[in-house]
């Protein structure tokens, strides 16, 4: 063998233009956005350069920021743990699944993928607004005339029906990981299904959900079209807001700091939750 | 039935019942993931201009007039390019970037991997807020116009497509047996010849998938896009939601499951070739 060109150069010339990308457009711009948190804003001449927290300030002390802080989390949490408990059976099924339909069911987890937020929020929008199926039913019932639109129910069955397919398609590729000869094993020592399940599957599984959980609760954090459409005006989260401080207000200081709490209570928990999970799996 | 329930033992009622809970959760998720498709194909069909149920008839003839929705072609014709070129373009970058993550040891190797995959867990609004004022700063300083450019969408775009593209790519490397590139080594192939010939074929079905979803997650963006069009130039699902917030009408749902069908179309073709069940 000739001599070897030294292993480091190479895969710098391989992971180089990709890591440049990244930081040109990721640690750049978030680097300018954290100074510009900083900054003041004036009606006049929209921003003033300055080096003060109020921003930040006004945010945590405003009982209405931290309403809506408050709002998206829980929007989050619930969908996320929601997404979990029924994405997991279907994950199972599709990962054990033999028959020749498997690769179709799979197609129609996908395919939603593709369709877009704003298509499923047009879609509930049918089926929750005045004039839509909820209300012409409560109607015929005796009922007179409600919308479901413009709630947190409306805003969090949104979430959950665009988040499911990827939480499905993420446990289903862990479940796939799993040898079916260990369950096949704790059936034939007599495990029960749902001792098979809490003590073999789940603990095996356990990395895929924390992966396919971090997922969805992002995703969830920052869902824009969905509260946009179905919250409106009434149901306020974190991103519409910001967009609203920032193209409405024209406050691009207020709008950096939102930016900026938004980001690091997602990095956070995202980094708690997934410290959690490593940690109980080394006890096991 | 109940006799067979009474008479049942606890262990079996209670595999009936979790049985149960597990087809109620599948029905509700099946529900919840396939209502509001079927929901917008139906409200498509809708005769009234507005949105009523039940409806006083049904037409197919919004779908003649797909053309009056506004900026439709061009929107559409936007978002195309730009998915296309961020994909092709992060294909480019992430591939050779998840080959060096995967077969090549180096400082700072752990390091890189987070920096790469972290697009995924900022916040898209944050990405877009940071975009724009960085490109309106380079506009100031440089005076050269960037807001309303395919470039910026491409590039903003290529920051959510790579990390897709090193993560399905690097899931896929890891899997594939190393022996049949270190045999072609020990040939006598030099290392670029191993990479062309072997490695990247062997990568077939991690590269589909890979361009699969960078196509996606570009093509259906919102919250980054957001920030960085410009009144001339808007992508089809910000055309879409621009729509919703004014009017909520047959025509608009008969825009998107023409968009549905196209991309179910597409997805099937793909199928054909590369199994999308085996490589997600």
């Amino acid at each position: 063998m000739t001599r070897r060109r030294p292993e480091g150069l190479t895969a710098s010339l391989l992971i180089g233009p990709a890591t440049l990308v990244v930081l040109l457009s990721l640690v750049l711009p978030l680097a300018l956005l954290a100074r510009y948190s900083l900054n003041r804003y004036d009606r006049r001449t929209f921003m003033v350069e300055a080096f003060t927290p109020e921003n930040y300030l006004r945010f945590v002390t405003d009982p209405f920021y931290t309403g809506v802080l408050w709002t998206t989390f829980s929007i989050a949490i619930v969908t996320t743990l929601l997404c979990l408990l029924m994405g997991f059976p279907i994950a199972y099924k599709l990962a054990r699944s033999q028959s020749r339909w498997k690769s179709i069911g799979v197609l129609l987890i996908i395919l939603p993928l593709f369709i877009g937020s704003t298509v499923r929020a047009l879609g509930w929008m049918g089926v929750l607004g005045r004039g839509g199926i909820v209300d012409a039913i409560y109607g015929a019932m005796g009922g007179t005339g409600i919308s479901l639109l413009y709630t947190s129910f409306a805003v969090g069955l949104g979430i959950l029906s665009i988040n499911l397919p990827y939480m499905i398609l993420t446990l289903q590729s862990v479940i796939e990981g799993i040898d079916a000869r260990v369950e096949e094993a704790a059936d034939s020592l007599g495990a029960s299904p749902p001792r098979r399940f809490w003590h073999v599957v789940l603990p095996l599984a356990l990395p895929g959900i924390a992966t396919g959980g971090i997922l969805v609760f992002i995703l969830a954090m920052n869902a824009y079209a969905t509260p946009f459409l179905l919250g409106g005006a009434r149901f306020q989260m974190m991103a519409p807001m910001l967009y609203r401080e920032f193209a409405v207000n024209n406050n691009w200081p207020f709008a950096a700091a939102i930016a900026f709490i938004l980001m690091l209570t997602t990095l956070t928990l995202t980094a708690l939750s997934s410290l959690l999970v490593q940690r109980r799996y080394r006890a096991q | 039935m109940a006799n067979a329930i009474q008479s049942a033992t606890p262990s079996t009622r209670g595999a009936w019942l979790s049985k149960l809970v597990v087809t109620v959760l599948i029905t509700a998720g099946v529900v919840l993931m396939i209502v509001p498709l079927l929901m917008t194909a139906y409200m498509s069909l809708f005769a009234d201009g507005v949105v009523t149920f039940p409806p006083s008839g049904y037409t197919l003839s919004w779908y003649g007039r797909l053309a009056e929705f506004p900026k439709f072609g061009q929107s559409l014709g936007t978002s195309l390019r730009v998915a296309f070129t961020a994909t092709l373009l992060s294909l480019l970058i992430g591939v050779p970037a998840s080959i060096a993550l995967v077969r090549y040891r180096f400082i700072g190797r752990g390091l890189l991997n987070v920096l790469l995959l972290s697009p995924l867990t900022v916040p898209g609004v944050v990405i877009g807020l940071g975009l724009y004022v960085l490109m309106v700063d380079i506009e100031i300083r440089s005076e050269i116009p960037l807001i309303g450019s395919d470039w910026v969408l491409v590039l903003a775009h290529l920051l959510i497509t790579t990390p897709w593209v090193v993560r399905l790519c690097v899931a896929n490397l890891v899997q594939l047996d190393r022996s049949i590139e270190e045999a072609a080594a020990n040939l006598g192939a030099p290392p670029a010849r191993v990479l062309w010939s072997v490695t990247l074929p062997m990568m077939r079905q991690g590269i589909v998938a890979a361009a699969l979803f960078a196509f996606i997650v570009s093509f259906e963006n919102i919250e980054l896009t957001l920030f960085l069009i410009s009144p001339g130039m808007i992508t089809f699902p910000i055309s879409v939601l621009q729509y919703l917030e004014y009017r909520f009408d047959p025509l608009v749902a008969s825009v998107v499951v023409v968009q549905t069908a196209v991309i179910a179309l597409l997805l099937l073709a793909i199928d054909r070739y590369v199994k999308l069940s085996k490589v997600v």
